[in-house]
């Protein structure tokens, strides 16, 4: 049985709204906080609310948050007893994590084997086939082309990919629908490979076709306990960045949900897996689902699950990695209405979500029931270029999936962020999407089929005119009437306020 | 006072008359606006219809954020036009465009070389920032005339990239 570990003060080696998060959760455990911060972090919200704040150095990550020493040095220097990773930087570094342990440091997630081994993706795929957990039918990599060719008829099926081994950046790819396409295809992908990497190889994957991207969370503590807490939607991506996740899924009934939140929990328990992890999974549109990767840390999109299951996830990492039994049981999850999260990131959906920098000159949040916002910026705050262009998640709960949708179209319409371009309407778009409030999506689906729809209304863009045109005209009142100010008694700034006084 | 602002490809007249009634292209609203933090949000009540809005001067532009989507908003005086009129006829179409840095970052190509052809849309600079690649691509057809910056720079935002002619 392992003894309960003591936790008083935490560090905590992460920025922006994660950060924020894991302090929160610190706060009402009352646990002491550590931050970190880089050159231009030094105004930054994890800085301002932990209890204590070190600076850590530049500000690209690599001169700063991911330097394993820098951040064990403040570990030593603050006192702390845990380390909480976050997500990103150095979160699924198995080295940062044994490095924790061997200073004496309780490290916040998984054993550092577990995320080696989930780590290095080859391994990982024969440790799972060995653990009966589903996998992408394929070829490895390395056969000849009469052994690809058969195993394409056997094993794999059409439709197929041929993929270069030494891949990356979509380059020796090709897809085959038809046998008879097949050697060509072969031959071409391997010239591209060879051209690009200098190797040739390749190997087949059964192309998944209108795959959803939908994955398991799973806690583990180390009285031998696994559970799932259900699955996430994480199918609306561009470019493999998630932007949108739900909780349930639409797709997933109370059987798949079981079925793959017991694969979920065998994939877990076959490398030993302690704390807070993802399975993330492709399922096809008969239901079929196949492992892809799992991810040792919080995810981003953890507040959905917090949100349905009424779980406090970075609370239970925090007992968990204090040797205790996790509060839930298997028994006593269940999933109650739903929950969607829009990450909201500072890019501009009009043109081509090109990132956005700036200091923030307005950030008015949304309240009211059902809502909840991770942030890390406020008014002032400088969004720069060295980090990740997410701001904040917004967070909806309803009764059922409309309910929240609703919520979330009410709640984004009161979010108002200046200084920076934002994505805000691009999710606006999307909550108002028929595709999308019937469910009717994939991993394709905004980058294939959905239209950022930039319909203005003639009411919107005549309210725009006449805003602009009022403000515009006080400015020009408020240059003259700064001229002659000591001939008037009213203070400059009551003047300023109505409509009525500008116009004497 | 008379305005003319400009939103898209939209240009409403509005007439700001001395009893503070408003006049949007000839017709008469009733509207009453307030600052409400002296700042960047105006509360607005157009015939006691409820707005809410934020706006902020950019460039010159009025940007104004209303239910999530955002404006630019030129607003001229009837000087500034008589100005703007005078003026547009001197501008020729084949005037030299700068490309600038949107944001500061790190130059990861220039896929183009001065004198070479370019066409619209075609990517000049790609800059990394925020983790991303983004690719700054020509506005229109022409002739790259200057080249500023080579792989492997770091620039600051508004730093001159790649000029087209």
């Amino acid at each position: 049985m392992p003894e309960t570990t003591f936790i008083r003060k935490i560090l905590i080696a992460n920025r922006g709204e994660i950060a924020i998060r894991v302090i929160q959760a610190c706060r009402e455990l009352g646990i002491q906080t550590v931050a970190l911060y880089s050159d231009v972090d030094r105004t930054s919200l994890h800085v301002r609310q932990a209890d204590e704040a070190y600076h850590i150095g530049g500000a690209r990550p690599s001169e700063s948050y991911l330097v394993i020493d820098k951040v064990l040095d403040v570990a030593r220097k603050s006192g702390a007893d845990a380390i909480h990773p976050g997500y990103g930087f150095l979160a699924e570094r198995a080295d940062f994590a044994q490095a924790c342990l061997d200073e004496g440091l309780v490290f916040i997630g998984p054993r550092p084997h577990s995320i080696a081994m989930m780590g290095d993706k080859l391994a990982a795929r024969e440790l799972m086939r060995k653990a009966g957990v589903p996998l992408i039918p394929g070829t490895r990599p390395g056969l000849t082309d009469d052994e690809i060719l058969a195993a394409a008829q056997t094993e794999v099926g059409f439709p197929l990919m041929v993929k270069a081994a030494a891949g990356g950046g979509g380059k020796g790819i090709r897809i085959v629908e038809r046998p008879e396409d097949l050697p060509g295809a072969l031959a071409s992908a391997r010239r591209e490979a060879e051209a690009a990497f200098g190797d040739g190889t390749v190997y087949l994957e059964k192309l998944i076709v209108g795959a959803r991207h939908i994955e398991i969370q799973v806690l583990a503590d180390a009285h031998g306990n696994t559970i799932h807490l259900g699955e996430r939607e994480c199918s609306i991506q561009r470019r493999h960045q998630k932007l949108v996740e739900e909780s349930p899924s639409m797709f997933v009934d109370e059987d798949l949900r079981q079925r793959m939140g017991s694969v979920a929990v065998r994939a877990a328990q076959a490398v030993d897996y302690l704390n807070a992890g993802t399975v993330e999974f492709l399922v096809d549109k008969e239901k079929n689902f196949y492992f892809l990767e799992m991810n040792t840390r919080i995810q981003v999109e953890h507040p959905v699950t917090e949100m349905v299951t009424g779980v406090d996830m970075v609370k239970e990492q925090i007992r968990i990695a204090r040797g205790r039994r996790m509060g839930p049981t298997q028994d006593s999850i269940s999933m109650n209405g739903w929950a969607i999260e829009c990450r909201i990131n500072a890019e501009d959906p009009y043109n081509d979500f090109m990132p956005s920098v700036g200091r923030i000159t307005a950030n008015v949040a949304p309240t009211g029931p059902g809502v909840r916002l991770d942030s890390g910026i406020y008014d002032g705050y400088e969004v720069t270029p060295y980090y990740d262009s997410m701001l904040a998640k917004l967070v909806c709960w309803g009764e059922t999936r409309g309910e929240a949708i609703l919520r979330m179209r009410r709640a984004l319409s009161e979010y108002r962020v200046m200084g920076v371009n934002t994505n805000i309407p691009f999710h606006q778009s999307l909550m108002d999407s028929h595709r999308f409030m019937a469910g009717s999506f994939d991993t394709s689906f905004v980058e294939e089929r959905f239209e950022i729809e930039k319909e203005e209304s003639d009411e919107q863009t005549e309210l725009a005119a006449i805003l602009a045109t009022l403000v515009a005209h006080r400015d020009r009142q408020q240059a003259a009437q700064i001229v002659q100010r000591n001939a008037r008694d009213v203070s400059n700034w009551k003047w300023f306020g109505r409509w009525e006084r500008m116009q004497r | 006072m008379r305005y003319t602002a400009t939103v898209n490809d939209r240009t409403f007249t509005i007439d700001i008359l001395p009893d503070g009634k408003l006049l949007v292209d000839g017709k008469p609203r009733d509207v009453d606006f307030l600052s409400l933090d002296n700042k960047t949000l105006y509360s607005l009540l157009v015939d006691n219809t409820s707005y809410e809005g934020l706006v902020e001067k950019v460039d010159g532009l009025y940007q104004v954020l209303l239910w999530g989507a955002l404006y630019s908003v030129r607003v001229m005086d009837e000087r500034e036009q008589r100005l703007a009129k005078s003026s547009a006829a001197f501008v020729p179409d084949d005037v030299e465009i700068v490309i600038r840095a949107p944001m500061p970052g790190l130059i990861l190509s220039v896929p183009v070389e001065p004198g070479q052809a370019v066409e619209a849309g075609q990517t000049l600079v790609i800059l990394e920032s925020m983790k991303m690649e983004n690719e700054l691509k020509a506005p229109r057809a022409g002739r790259v005339h200057m080249v500023y910056v080579k792989a492997g720079d770091s620039v600051e935002q508004a730093k001159k990239l790649v000029s087209v002619i």
